[in-house]
């Protein structure tokens, strides 16, 4: 057999392709799953919501609680705010567990409501309250938050993720510990109209209650006033519009024929402790 | 910020690894053709006269190529799609055919090289998980050294 010297013509081996071309076309692709996936979860959210049962909620709190490490620093005082939701939740609409009070110590002035009836005070709301009405107004909002199943809307799509660790790996999975601590549970947001079925709730709830709803605009009032020093920036950026709440609220009462009468003292355990503290 | 650093490293990985790829095809084609005259290949026996047989040596070259970011990320979006990762292919190729001139090249003076053989495997891969793939090619042959 004779050698005849000879290059091949062509390659066989490499194909003539633009990787260029190749690259967004695949990057295109990969992207519009992703976006796909992101509205259909957005989807899920407004599918699951209304048919979530008791029981996976108390077990999508359990996350929260776990990851959160509920500091029950001052029982007396979570006691007595737990007393207060406890005569609230009678006079309001059924819900399908009861709630409970988690106080938390952190400057926040802010009350959260986290799945499964685990309402989160911030102590830093409890040093703002002057009357028990003012107070109650506060947690008969989050109550309303739960009533219409805001507190679940309000985690979006994470939520999807949350009840798929919940009930795959239980409450104290580190896959649940990582998205609730990716959430920042105080930033989580509602929308107005949600904000003011909550505030309108609370109203009811409150005039029931007492007899009146005085006391209900108080904390708004102050949030105003407060709102040049900054302290309390973070909540406007979560509650906006205060004066509008706080005409919608008057507005609201006044529809309904609801009255204005004196306040009550807040609670002695809550004033002590808190004065002891500054000490 | 981790956004940045990637889209640099992608363009940083196009644009040199286009240009390295370039230069390395144009030093193979060229040394292909000087070494054209050298027959590589794969049979075991040829008829050659034994008393003419000057020596006969073991030849081998290996050659190192790594991916850059560019062609790793490319293939990573085809993994998910599947299909054939054609941005895998040059470097197979440029490996190869590198290590056969290497070969080539230590055997330079021989009539022919027979019984070559390439194998290929996967450098530094392990080591870190995120690091980026190595691959080499290496090709060895026996050369024979014919008296003229």
């Amino acid at each position: 057999m004779k050698y005849t010297a000879r290059l091949p013509e062509t390659n066989v081996n490499v194909t003539p392709t633009s990787p260029l071309r190749d690259f967004f076309l695949l990057l295109s692709a990969a992207i519009g799953i992703i976006v796909g996936i992101y509205l259909l979860l957005g989807l899920a959210v407004d599918f699951i919501v209304p048919r979530l049962s008791p029981e996976i909620e108390q077990k999508i709190g359990g996350v929260f609680l776990n990851s959160m490490a509920a500091s029950d620093t001052s029982p007396e005082k979570t006691k007595t705010v737990q007393m207060l939701v406890d005569r609230l939740q009678e006079q309001s609409t059924e819900l399908p567990y009861k709630l409970t009070v988690h106080l938390y110590d952190s400057p926040v002035v802010n009350a959260v409501a986290l799945p499964g009836g685990n309402i989160i005070v911030f102590s830093g709301l409890l040093e703002k309250m002057e009357s028990e009405n003012e107070l109650a107004f506060v947690l008969a909002h989050e109550t309303g938050h739960y009533a219409n199943k805001d507190h679940l809307r309000g985690l979006g799509r994470a939520l999807v993720f949350l009840l798929i660790s919940a009930t795959l790996f239980g409450p104290d999975s580190g896959i649940g510990n990582l998205l609730v601590q990716s959430l920042n549970v105080t930033e989580m947001g509602f929308s107005r109209s949600q904000e003011s079925h909550a505030d309108e709730f609370a109203l009811e709830v409150l005039n029931r209650c007492y007899g009146h709803v005085g006391g209900a605009t108080d904390f708004f009032k102050k949030l105003n006033a407060e709102k040049k020093t900054g302290r309390l920036k973070h909540y406007f950026s979560t509650h906006p519009e205060n004066l509008k709440r706080i005409a919608h609220l008057k507005n609201y009462s006044r529809s309904k024929g609801f009255t204005e009468k004196s306040l009550l003292k807040l609670s002695p355990t809550l004033t002590e402790k808190e004065q002891t503290e500054k000490k | 910020m981790d956004f940045i650093i990637l889209i640099t490293l992608i363009a940083i990985g196009y644009f040199a690894g286009t240009w390295a790829e370039k230069r390395h095809y144009r030093s193979i084609e060229q040394r292909e053709k000087t070494y054209l005259h050298l027959p590589a290949i794969t049979v075991k026996h040829v008829d050659v006269d034994d008393a003419k047989v000057q020596q006969v040596k073991l030849v081998y070259g290996s050659a190192v190529i790594s991916i850059d970011y560019f062609k790793r990320i490319l293939a990573g979006l085809r993994n998910i799609f599947g299909g054939t990762v054609k941005s895998y292919e040059t470097l197979i190729d440029r490996a190869r055919r590198e290590a056969l001139l290497r070969m080539k090249e230590m055997a330079s003076g021989s009539a022919m090289i027979v019984n070559v053989r390439i194998e290929t495997s996967t450098i530094g891969k392990k080591a870190h998980r995120k690091s980026v793939g190595c691959l080499e090619a290496i090709a060895y042959g026996t050369a024979i050294f014919i008296e003229k």
